[in-house]
């Protein structure tokens, strides 16, 4: 299971982990419901490499105006704290781990 | 209104499937309009049995035929569906409603993008595909839905709840009159004009129509067409392949028990062999599911 986080743990588990992906969703979202066995993998996949997680945007908008994230799903991708990247849209799990230079 | 098999899509492989299905006697709806087939407007080349010749023609031919062992035409899209206690529920435009034993996926190809200048590098920066998705982003903002049919109106109307300003442009109305109503009665601003570009710095700042119009705006949501098959495939369980496809076995079922898919939804070949091919294993398929489904 991957950690959903929201706006009491979100800073923590960016910072402890020196690669985070973040899969941002919301419930009435249909690609957001694909994209989450993809997560699912993905997280799998990077064991030891990079930190994912969930955030649900309904819940947490906050944290969504903070990234500016205006569609989903978006993958926030954070090194070292500081976010590097933003995927948006549905795409396999190949071309995000392509994206990522991993 | 029941039905032992309901057919999405009133393509060749729709029909097929209503035509078989209805020959081994099960009561049979169908839902779509012909003219959305892929095959509308074109002409055939390579089908069996049959010079090069009009689409419209074949599937009209196609569709007596359906009719003729009993099948019924509703000429309506679905806005929804859902499955429960091994029962397929639909809901069409004008809101009637359908509860099906079966379920026959029919629904072709969408196309969703409309291909103009700007469209595909402000993705994600302000124009979006999916307005349920998305709307919740844009509370206070302005927005635009662009789309001719029922998923657009529907669109307008939602984005009216979010938006400080909603407009609707569509160029060529076909949505259902109800729905259309309720979005303008809710604030949407009609515009009867084709959208040719989407400008913006690093994120949408404006839509421009053919006409001249210029519309000021935070966001662009493109709701072309009908309901897309992904999204009915998944109200029914169904999870579609990377490409919007839906994967079947070789009866043309796919991996919820009671629906199957035909024709082009299942991926290529893009043909029209092919579409009635696997509409007649499908409608077979659906009407022996219904008979043993109680
Ligand atoms: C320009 C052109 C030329 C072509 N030439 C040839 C040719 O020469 N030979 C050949 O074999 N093939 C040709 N094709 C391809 C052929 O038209 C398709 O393979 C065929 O129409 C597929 O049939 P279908 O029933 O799967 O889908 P479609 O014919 O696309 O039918 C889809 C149906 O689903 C309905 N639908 C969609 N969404 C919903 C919804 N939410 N609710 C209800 N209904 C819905 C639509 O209204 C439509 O009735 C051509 C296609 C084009 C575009």
């Amino acid at each position: 299971m991957v950690t959903e986080l929201n706006e009491s743990n979100f800073d923590q588990f960016v910072d402890s982990n020196s690669l985070a992906i973040i899969d941002c969703w919301a419930p009435w979202c249909g690609p957001c419901r694909r994209m989450g066995p993809i997560v699912e993998e993905l997280a799998s996949d990077l064991q030891g490499k990079a930190g994912v997680a969930k955030l649900n945007t309904d819940e947490n908008q906050a944290i969504a105006v903070r990234f500016n994230i205006n569609a989903i799903p978006t993958l926030l991708v954070f090194k070292d704290g500081v976010l590097v990247d933003t995927l948006v849209g549905l795409r396999p799990k190949e071309d995000i781990i392509a994206q990522l230079g991993l | 209104m029941d039905a032992d098999v309901f057919v999405i899509g009133s393509g060749p492989s729709g029909v097929q499937a209503a035509i078989h299905a209805a020959r081994k006697r099960a009561s049979v709806v169908v839902a779509g309009k012909p003219s959305s087939s892929s095959m509308s407007g074109t002409e055939i080349e390579n089908y069996f049995g049959s010079p090069p010749r009009p689409g419209d023609e074949i599937l009209a031919e196609g569709i007596a035929l359906a009719k003729s062992f009993g099948a019924a035409f509703l000429g309506q899209n679905v806005v929804s569906a859902s499955a429960e206690d091994g029962r397929f529920r639909f809901s069409m435009e004008d809101g009637t409603e359908v509860v099906a034993k079966a379920a026959v996926i029919a629904t072709g190809i969408s196309r969703k993008s409309l291909g103009i200048p700007g469209e595909k590098d402000l993705f994600g920066k302000g124009v979006s595909y999916c307005a349920v998705c998305d709307c919740n982003f844009y509370r206070g903002r302005k927005a635009v839905v662009v789309g001719n049919d029922s998923e657009a109106a529907v669109s307008a109307e939602l984005m009216t709840r979010y938006a400080s300003e909603t407009h609707w442009v569509a160029w060529d109305a076909e949505a259902e009159e109800t729905l259309a109503r309720k979005a303008a009665e809710a604030g949407a601003v009609m515009h009867a004009s084709k959208p040719k570009a989407i400008e913006g710095d690093g994120k949408v700042e404006r839509i421009v129509l053919e006409d001249g119009t210029i519309i000021p705006t935070d966001g662009v949501f493109i709701e072309l067409g009908a309901r897309s098959s992904a999204d009915i495939a998944m109200d029914l369980g169904v999870m579609p392949e990377m490409d919007d496809s839906v994967k079947v076995g070789s009866d043309c079922s796919t991996e919820v028990p009671g629906v199957f898919a035909c024709g082009d939804v299942t991926g290529r070949p893009w043909q029209v062999a092919k579409a009635v091919g696997q509409g007649c294993v499908a409608g077979m398929s659906a009407a022996d599911y219904a008979r043993k489904a109680e």
